[in-house]
């Protein structure tokens, strides 16, 4: 059976909302965590500007890559919250 | 048969049922995505609600485990069952050893995607205690196809003991397999993250798997020595 595929506009809140609720997970304090969903966001603003259409997995690659940057542990718990069970 | 013996054979079969790593998998996620969106106080509520969901299907699996074994086997499973259920403990022992966890620096076990896609999804949506406490059931039935001999076993091995201390071993039995979340869970009160349980279940995979592996391989060595010899 084939996979419905869904299109959306990429959106920067959205990154930061889905590092931010990363990083309430891994208790990180929340000032940090803006400041880190932002260092990320301008991160992928910057990947994306050239491109027409990537996918989310390439999106979720590049997130992974700038947070390695900033907060390894971060990055672990964003890249394995779909790999628990 | 004697208490002792009986208790023994309860004891193992927590050992391998508490080493199945579904309902701690499922209190993780429920966790990581309560603590994205939630404060910490509805988070533990929902934790407790899964705790507690789990917990429901472990003691009705093990009191349905007992009636089955009263009344088809009229009370003791026969040397023919029992070699039966051995070759099914000796087969999720190898399961254990070499499908149940996927490849790779994860955690993820040997369900179909499109089934542990459906569990992340119900753990991202549970809001309320109810939704909680039936992901927790959810986690449990999640696990039965390797469990099911386990609660066989209990409900034999307990209803040999004396009557009144069954209920007490059925209790015991459910509050023991839950023991791992109860640990997870006080932990997480104590001010650790989920994220650093996580790192743990990752970094020792090949411990877990070897545990649950052995231990369901005992348990059917141990049951062949004192039940079928």
């Amino acid at each position: 059976m084939a996979r419905k595929k869904i299109s959306y506009e990429y959106s920067r809140a959205g990154v930061e909302q889905s590092i931010l609720a990363s990083a309430r997970s891994a208790r990180i304090p929340e000032g940090w965590a803006k400041q880190i969903a932002k260092r990320v966001a301008d991160g992928t603003d910057r990947w994306i500007e050239d491109k027409d259409t990537v996918t989310e997995g390439d999106l979720r690659r590049v997130i992974v890559r700038e947070l390695k940057e900033i907060s390894p542990e971060l990055a672990f718990a964003y890249s394995n919250h779909d790999k628990i069970i | 048969m004697s208490d002792f013996l009986n208790i023994a054979t309860v004891a193992l079969v927590v050992l391998a049922q508490s080493s199945l790593q579904l309902n701690l998998g499922g209190l993780i996620l429920l966790y990581h995505a309560s603590a994205g969106k939630h404060r910490r106080r509805k988070t533990r509520y929902l934790a407790k609600s899964y705790i507690w969901g789990a917990m429901a299907v472990n003691f009705l699996a093990v009191c349905s485990s007992c009636f089955v074994a009263d009344r088809l086997f009229s009370g003791k499973l026969s040397a023919l069952w029992m070699l039966a259920t051995i070759g099914v403990l000796v087969a999720c022992g190898i399961v254990m050893w070499t499908l149940y966890y996927r490849g790779g620096k994860n955690t993820e076990t040997w369900m179909p995607r499109s089934f542990a896609r459906y569990i992340r999804k119900k753990s991202r949506n549970a809001d309320d205690n109810i939704s909680a406490f039936s992901l927790g059931m959810l986690s449990s039935f999640a696990e039965m196809p390797l469990s099911l001999a386990l609660y066989l076993i209990a409900g034999n091995a307990i209803l040999q003991t004396s009557a009144n201390i069954q209920i007490i071993l059925i209790v015991a039995y459910t509050l023991l397999t839950a023991l791992p979340m109860f640990v997870l869970k006080l932990r997480m009160k104590t001010g650790a993250n989920v994220i650093a349980a996580q790192r743990w279940r990752v970094r020792n995979k090949k411990f877990i798997r070897f545990v649950s592996g052995s231990s369901f391989l005992i348990l059917g060595l141990f049951i062949f020595t004192f039940w079928v010899l």
